[in-house]
């Protein structure tokens, strides 16, 4: 120990800084990174914080000798119009010039050609479902025609906008049941169906009709609810009219 | 102004290297415009021949390369006339070519030469870095040099090794690209003098190559032999389990041989046995036909 000690004093050159150009330091305390920037934190097997690591220290030497070559008035950038020769040749920067770009367009690539596939199922679903609307309005139009035509209703609006079919009351009735016209179940085919009759092919047992119970009513179902008047309400309920009395519902309600 | 600083870097390297180092030779020549290059030096000549070639191109600085086996390199930095010189082997040599060093720097420009703090805690440290600044740093006023200061530097101590990095500076706020060669350094021993001389230091750290090389090939075989040794184990242990039952001697109590019987031998073929109808299993056709109905009463 003592002999290298004496030897470093024998080699020891005695000259100004700026021929030595060194600097001992440690890193740039980096305030946003987490990990502690110690060296004894620093695992030399993790590749990436070993560089950043070295980074660093180069970092802070920089920081630290910029301004004391600027203060000895040692040139540090470059002049634009320096041409000098560089210590790579520039057929090599080409190439790393190259490789970079190639890796960058292979990203933009990859990139690209997933936003396209989540583009076509999103435009596939909002094309599903626009011309589905098409179709709903011009069934409504035309419906709102027919019952035009059949002189149910004399207003002229479903040129203008949609149309909501209203159920005219022509059956004063004191019945509760033949004021709302034919029943809901009636009312529901009449509207998918509609008045031309029953369309070919019309699915009526999708999943959603399978799986939407909103028409269910327990005490319906149960048969537990009270009736409209009680006992009497109850047979009066379930009184179905005769077959002329429907006839002219039917013909009255489209 | 006067170039006063003389520092002249000798570098060159004995035969049998491989083209990674070779290249690392050219770079490090690029890198710094006060070296000098010399012809491949025989193996059969001792090593205190460096200190004659190092005089004769009047240098007074020298980086030696040495391959051995041509696997192994090591690296010899001196300060030729008496100084101290050490012997480094060189790991994870990456060149100046690697495409993805992306940085460039002007030939010749002086370096920022960074050190960590370690270099300033241990004596041996303290000897070496000494010895790096006089031999990386590019003199001022060197006639080949540029004036500009446009890259660093970084000699790092981790892991009981030396590891080099050099850094283009591009912006007055240091944000850095790497450009050039990196290497990794494992101290071997300080010298005292140029390619000999007492030992000033030994590294306690460093295992050579070929010790590294048996221990791996002695692992391995270890875990072979253990593997043998259990399944020789296993062996015994199969046998071993059979226990070896003693005859019995009242077993021979109960034996009574059979009578011997005349031996005959058949000189006429003997009758043909009667073919007995076996009268409860239908014929063939009969049973086909069973067949038949019991598949159409099914």
């Amino acid at each position: 120990q003592d002999g290298l000690k004496l030897c470093l004093s024998e080699f020891r050159q005695q000259l100004p800084w700026l021929e030595r150009l060194d600097v001992t330091l440690g890193q740039v305390v980096d305030p946003v990174s987490p990990s502690a920037s110690s060296k004894d934190a620093v695992d030399p097997e993790n590749d990436f914080q070993r560089e950043m690591s070295f980074y660093r220290q180069a970092q802070a030497a920089v920081l630290d000798a910029l301004p004391r070559l600027r203060k000895l008035q040692v040139p540090t950038r470059r002049p634009d119009d320096y041409f000098a020769e560089m210590a790579k040749s520039d057929q090599q920067m080409q190439k790393i010039r190259q490789k970079l770009k190639s890796k960058q367009e292979a990203m933009e690539r990859s990139e690209r050609a997933k936003q396209l596939r989540a583009m076509r199922k999103y435009g596939k679903k909002v094309q599903t479902e626009i011309l589905q609307r098409r179709q709903k309005e011009k069934k409504n139009m035309l419906n709102a025609v027919k019952k035009y035509q059949k002189g149910l209703s004399d207003k002229l609006d479903f040129l203008d906008e949609e149309q909501t079919l209203s159920q005219g009351n022509k059956k004063g009735s004191a019945s509760q049941r033949m004021k709302k016209g034919p029943n809901a179940k009636r009312r529901y085919k009449n509207q998918k169906f509609g008045f031309g009759g029953k369309k070919k092919g019309s699915k009526w047992n999708t999943k959603e009709s399978f799986n939407d119970v909103s028409s269910f009513r327990p005490k319906v179902a149960h048969n537990k609810g009270p009736g409209k008047a009680g006992k009497g309400g109850k047979k009066a309920l379930n009184k179905r009219p005769g077959k002329r009395a429907r006839q002219k519902m039917k013909s009255r309600a489209r | 102004g006067k170039w006063k600083n003389k520092e002249r870097v000798l570098i060159f390297s004995s035969r049998g290297i491989n083209f990674r180092t070779r290249h690392l030779m050219q770079d490090l020549r690029t890198l710094m415009p006060h070296s000098k290059a010399d012809t491949k030096m025989d193996r059969k000549d001792q090593l205190f021949v460096i200190n004659e070639v190092c005089e004769m191109k009047n240098c007074n600085k020298c980086i030696f390369f040495e391959a051995k086996k041509k696997q192994d390199l090591y690296m010899w930095l001196s300060n030729t006339p008496q100084g101290p010189s050490a012997k480094f082997l060189v790991q994870n040599v990456h060149t100046l070519a690697e495409l993805k060093m992306t940085g460039n720097c002007l030939r010749g420009s002086r370096p920022l030469l960074s050190f960590d703090p370690t270099f300033d805690k241990e004596p041996h440290y303290a000897l070496l870095k000494e010895l790096f600044i006089q031999i990386f740093g590019t003199p001022q006023y060197h006639p080949k040099s540029q004036p500009f200061v446009d890259h660093v530097f970084t000699f790092t101590v981790t892991d009981e090794r030396i590891w080099f990095r050099n850094y283009q500076i591009i912006e007055e706020d240091a944000s850095l690209v790497e450009i050039g060669p990196r290497f990794v350094l494992n101290l071997i021993k300080i010298f005292q003098g140029s390619f000999g001389g007492a030992t000033l230091y030994e590294n306690p750290h460093y295992q050579s190559p070929n010790m590294h090389r048996r221990l791996i090939r002695l692992s391995v075989a270890a875990k072979f032999r253990e593997k043998q040794q259990v399944k020789e184990v296993q062996k015994i242990k199969q046998k071993g389990s059979k226990v070896l039952i003693e005859g019995d001697p009242t077993e021979v109590v109960f034996e009574t041989p059979a009578e011997e019987k005349p031996v005959e031998i058949q000189l006429v073929k003997p009758e043909s046995k009667p073919i007995v109808k076996d009268k409860k299993k239908p014929r063939k056709i009969q049973r086909k036909k069973q067949k038949k109905l019991f598949r159409t009463e099914a």
